[in-house]
């Protein structure tokens, strides 16, 4: 059983998909990984693929997606990271390359083998893990948790895994064609990235299994309902499962108050993100500024504001006359004739 | 916003946060007509761009947070921003607004500021006219205004009086506990209450037990993105919503939050040990010359003995006097410099030499090798390895092999032979009871990365070496033996460092509350956090008394401090002052596997009871054993003791237990003769 796993970021995000990644290698040498890079390497930072600790690079302009830098254009970092997931997801069901792909978000690490993934995959051609498997009582972690995945999602897209044939081949295709189109954040339209479109897939698709396993997935949004545990034997539990991998969304202050808010006293909660940040801190090229992005900015290096990416994403005129909008021509009439104008 | 979130809550949290003062300084067209801030800006002035409070910027957020669009970004903020990692930017006009009240509200540096550089709290200020005002269209044509004056100091919640403020903050202010925590504020001789109104407060300095202002910023990022200072937040508004006053991590989440990793502080020790420059070689010649001793025995520590105190210390000094009786020479070998693990091999560092109980100074490892080679072969030689701490295991066998040793002893003081975490104490935070070294426990702790170096040094010194492994007690040998893979020889041995000699004197029966003793130093894997929440909790409660045992005070400790120095001159002394002091319980809580714990012995030679946890090694085994107190499942359980007064059983009065002398073994010495 052939197993593809890949990851989607940007080279600001290379440190904790290279901790991914190492931590995918420790358990599983034999699956082929894959890195899907959406950006171009920072000035002064020398990226060696060999040296990286996953098989192959796959670069976002490589897809094949139609008129690729005006659709790059119409999406801001997260939107185009988690868009071209999809793609990518289809190619490689359309290839044959593998019998079983996973996507895991870059800031995942693995604590166990993923073996009973693979399992649950001879009877099912879909997985995904939500956000909650339990109920939050508390009124604070209903609004923090419970409400925030009804916007966003009941499914946590920093994981997904199918088998390549059948109904998650299906499935690959539609997202695919989904995300290609409205990969945007833009929740009063009932969109999420990648991720809302998932709530269909119960729907939609046959042989889905939603994982309640609580030690996948684990993040500060369902911290209120898991309890972590550390064992003499060396193992990581959560709610008594063994814990396979965590997801350490919002690396900093942020997300250090969101975890202290639902970890409390559950101090082994401490411990896994205090190793976290050690090997992010590790895997960390200071050659890479923080926040980089090669298509955060024009050709000139002037930043794209969102609404100019709002903007050209909802007229296709603009589509039409500024296919590589980028270059200076969008950004001239932005200021000449559009809502530039004003200053 | 969403549409389940109320228009009342809304409103309630836009007037808290606003800042009114802010809004009318930086608008003055806003003053000018007279308009009410707070009902502009929720009226119009968002929608013009206009900021609510110095520390937020409406287009910033828009233009960062578009999900917004269509409503206030202040209240999309308050109601759901800040929870969802949302991050504000300071207003355009932030600095403007700074300086037209007086300068900067905090100082930039720690150092307290003094009195004449800041009012107590800021006088009330006149609004200034704006000189670039926001509005594109000003309103020219209405007629100028008088300012208006500022009902309150932009720190102060709306409405309160800075005079009110102080009255606030004085009838909770703990001068006591301040001077107490910030002894620098004592030696100035300054007014507390006025150093902290004046500078402690900006400068984070708590105000009282129990209130720590960063804490509070923390867990209420409202109040630490409004600029108010947080204790006056507290006593206004925070305290009668029921606002957390910080995160319940623990002292376990305490610890793991500030742990410095292993590669960090290994490489401050190799910074350290390269300041270090060796003496010159003649300094060994003792080493060298003919002697008439009987033999020669080498240890090796991880520091000094004759300079520091403590467990193996006094091992040591006990060994090294013991073989100064019996004629044989005795080389102690120590790094110069102290080290947190093993010394990795590559690394240089200088030796620390004792000779005979004298110490020779700091020397080059190559010296070292060719004063002992020169030493006149044919004398007996024995070793004794106490800790391999900042020991490179090369250099190890090379000095025992240059003094031709072979044959000795292996102590288990600590558990370095099976982890650099010496103490078996994941991220210094609970025991680990030694899992498989590649379990992913050990992969998220803090000394994982050492471990490998501490199992493979100490596998190669059992291969190389004829050693006889001597466990302090059954319980150290019984963890070493579950998880250790060092082929050691048929010969182990548990050889106690002490026993207890009853006297038949016993503890006369003393009335008044129950005397709780935290004995030695305030380190936390000695359970010192458990004895101060425990403390904390039954400060006021007249049914117990609590007091430290130790030779250094702990600075806003919540017990009595009684000065204890255990020496090798006196090394009596911890029992002395228990028995003087009536100490009825020993909180003796160590979160580690102690392999002996002199601690314990001297609590119960003094008639103490001991209460211990379940992960506390040789107290726990030898409290059950020996029934010298109660070993208790966990810290809850320890707390019940106390609230049900069901500890009480153990005082003097009711045990009414004998009091004992220790009597010390000879260590080393008891054990040599078996080895030739």
């Amino acid at each position: 059983m052939k197993v593809l796993v890949y990851s989607s970021f940007t080279f600001s995000y290379l440190n904790r998909a290279r901790v991914l990644f190492q931590s995918l290698r420790r358990f599983h040498p034999d699956w082929e990984t894959v890195a899907l890079i959406t950006d171009e390497p920072p000035p002064g930072f020398v990226f060696d693929p060999a040296s990286e600790p996953f098989d192959r690079v796959v670069w976002a302009k490589d897809l094949g997606i139609e008129a690729f830098r005006g659709w790059l254009f119409r999406h801001d970092v997260v939107e185009v990271c988690t868009a071209v997931k999809g793609p990518f997801l289809h190619q490689v069901c359309e290839a044959g390359v593998a019998d079983i792909a996973i996507y895991l978000d870059p800031d995942t690490a693995l604590f166990a083998p993923l073996d009973p993934l693979v399992e649950m995959l001879q009877h099912n051609d879909i997985l995904l893990t939500p956000h909650l498997i339990d109920p939050n009582d508390d009124r604070a972690a209903i609004l923090d948790n419970d409400l925030s995945a009804s916007r966003t999602g009941i499914f946590n897209l920093g994981f997904v895994a199918i088998r390549t044939t059948g109904e998650g081949a299906r499935f690959a295709r539609w997202w695919n064609d989904r995300l290609l189109a409205f990969c945007y954040d833009d929740i009063p339209s009932g969109l999420f990235v990648d991720q809302k479109w998932c709530d269909h897939v119960p729907a939609l698709f046959d042989r889905v299994k939603v994982v309640r396993d609580p030690g996948y997935n684990v993040a500060s949004w369902n911290l209120s309902k898991r309890k972590v545990a550390i064992t003499r034997d060396g193992e990581i539990l959560v709610n008594g499962a063994t814990l396979r991998f965590w997801h350490f969304t919002k690396l900093g202050p942020t997300g250090d108050v969101m975890t202290k808010r639902y970890a409390g006293d559950n101090f082994e909660v401490y411990e896994v993100w205090r190793w976290y940040k050690e090997a992010v801190g590790a895997a960390t090229d200071p050659a890479i500024p923080e926040r980089w992005w090669a298509h955060g900015q024009f050709d000139d290096g002037t930043p794209i504001a969102k609404p100019q990416r709002v903007l050209y994403r909802e007229r296709t005129d603009l589509q039409a006359a500024f296919p590589d909008p980028f270059a200076g021509g969008y950004q001239a009439w932005w200021k000449a004739e559009g809502p530039g104008r004003n200053g | 916003m969403g549409q389940g979130d109320a228009p009342e809550r809304k409103r309630r949290a836009l007037a808290t946060a606003f800042d009114p003062v802010f809004y009318r300084t930086v608008y003055d067209d806003i003053a000018r007509v007279g308009a009410d801030p707070f009902r502009h800006y929720v009226e119009t002035g968002w929608r013009e761009g206009r900021d609510p409070a110095p520390w937020f910027s409406v287009l910033a957020y828009l233009e960062r947070h578009p999900e917004a669009g269509g409503d206030d970004p202040f209240a999309h903020y308050l109601l759901r921003g800040w929870s969802e990692g949302c991050e504000p930017s300071p207003s355009r006009h932030r600095e403007r607004f700074l300086e037209r009240i007086g300068g900067p509200r905090r100082p930039a540096s720690a150092e307290p500021v003094p009195p004449a550089l800041e009012p107590v709290l800021p006088s009330p200020e006149p609004v200034l006219p704006d000189p670039e005002p926001e509005i594109p269209e000003p309103l020219a044509s209405l007629p100028s205004l008088p300012s208006v004056p500022v009902a309150s100091d932009p720190d102060l919640p709306a409405g309160l009086t800075r005079e009110a403020a102080r009255a606030l903050i004085a009838a909770d202010f703990d001068p006591a506990f301040y001077l107490s925590a910030y002894p620098d504020i004592a030696a100035a001789g300054q007014d507390p209450l006025e150093h902290y109104l004046l500078a402690g407060r900006w400068e984070g300095r708590d105000p009282r037990p129990g209130f720590k202002a960063a804490d509070y910023l923390e867990v209420n990022p409202d109040v630490a993105a409004s600029g108010v200072d947080p204790f006056l937040h507290w006593l206004v508004a925070g305290r009668s919503e029921g606002r957390p006053l910080r995160f319940e991590l623990g002292f376990r989440g305490r610890i793991v939050a500030g742990l410095a990793p292993l590669e960090a502080r290994m490489a401050a020790a190799a910074r350290a040990a390269a300041d270090i420059s060796a003496d010159r070689p003649r300094g060994l010649a003792p080493l060298s010359a003919a002697s008439q001793a009987a033999g020669l025995h080498v240890t090796f520590s991880h520091d000094d003995f004759t300079k520091r105190i403590g467990g193996v210390q006094l091992c040591l000094q006990a060994e090294s006097k013991g073989l100064v009786r019996r004629g044989i020479d005795h080389l102690h070998v120590f790094p110069a410099v102290p080290w947190p693990t093993l010394r990795p091999a590559g690394s240089r560092a200088a030796l620390g030499l004792v000779w005979n109980g004298r110490t020779l100074g700091h020397f080059a490892v190559g010296d070292i090798l060719k004063a002992l080679r020169k030493r006149r072969a044919g004398a007996r030689t024995t070793l004794a390895v106490h800790s391999l701490l900042g020991h490179e295991i090369g250099e190890v066998l090379d000095i025992l092999a240059a003094a031709g040793a072979r044959r000795g002893l292996f102590w288990l003081h600590d558990f370095a032979g099976l982890c650099a975490g010496y103490h078996l104490m994941r991220d210094e935070a609970r025991d680990c009871g030694a899992p498989p070294a590649g379990s992913a426990a050990c992969r998220v702790c803090v000394f994982g990365p050492g471990r490998d170096l501490h199992l493979s040094a100490h596998r190669r010194l059992f291969e190389a070496l004829d050693l006889t492994l001597v466990a302090p007690s059954q319980a150290a040998l019984d963890t070493w033996s579950a998880a250790s893979d060092a082929p050691v020889a048929a010969a182990v041995q548990v050889h106690p460092h002490a026993r207890l000699v009853p006297s038949g004197r016993f503890a006369e029966a003393v009335e008044g509350p129950l005397t709780v003793a935290f004995l030695g130093m305030p380190s936390a894997y000695k359970g010192w956090p458990v004895f101060t929440d425990l403390a904390e909790r039954f400060r006021d409660d007249p049914r117990y008394r609590f007091v430290r045992l130790g030779s250094a005070a702990a600075p806003g400790a919540p017990a009595d401090h009684i000065e204890v120095s255990v020496t090798a001159d006196n090394p009596h002394a911890m029992r002395e002052a228990l028995d003087s002091a009536r100490v009825d319980v020993a909180i003796l809580w160590s979160l580690c596997r102690e392999t002996f714990s002199f601690a314990a012995y001297e609590a119960a030679a003094a008639g103490a009871a001991i209460l211990t946890g379940p992960d506390s090694g040789n107290i726990a085994a030898f409290t059950r054993t020996g029934g010298h107190g109660l070993v208790l499942a966990d810290e809850a359980s320890l707390f019940a003791q106390f609230e049900s007064g069901t500890v009480q059983s153990l005082s003097r009065k009711v045990r009414r237990p004998e009091i004992c002398e220790i009597e010390y073994s000879g260590m080393s010495v008891d054990l040599l003769e078996a080895l030739s």
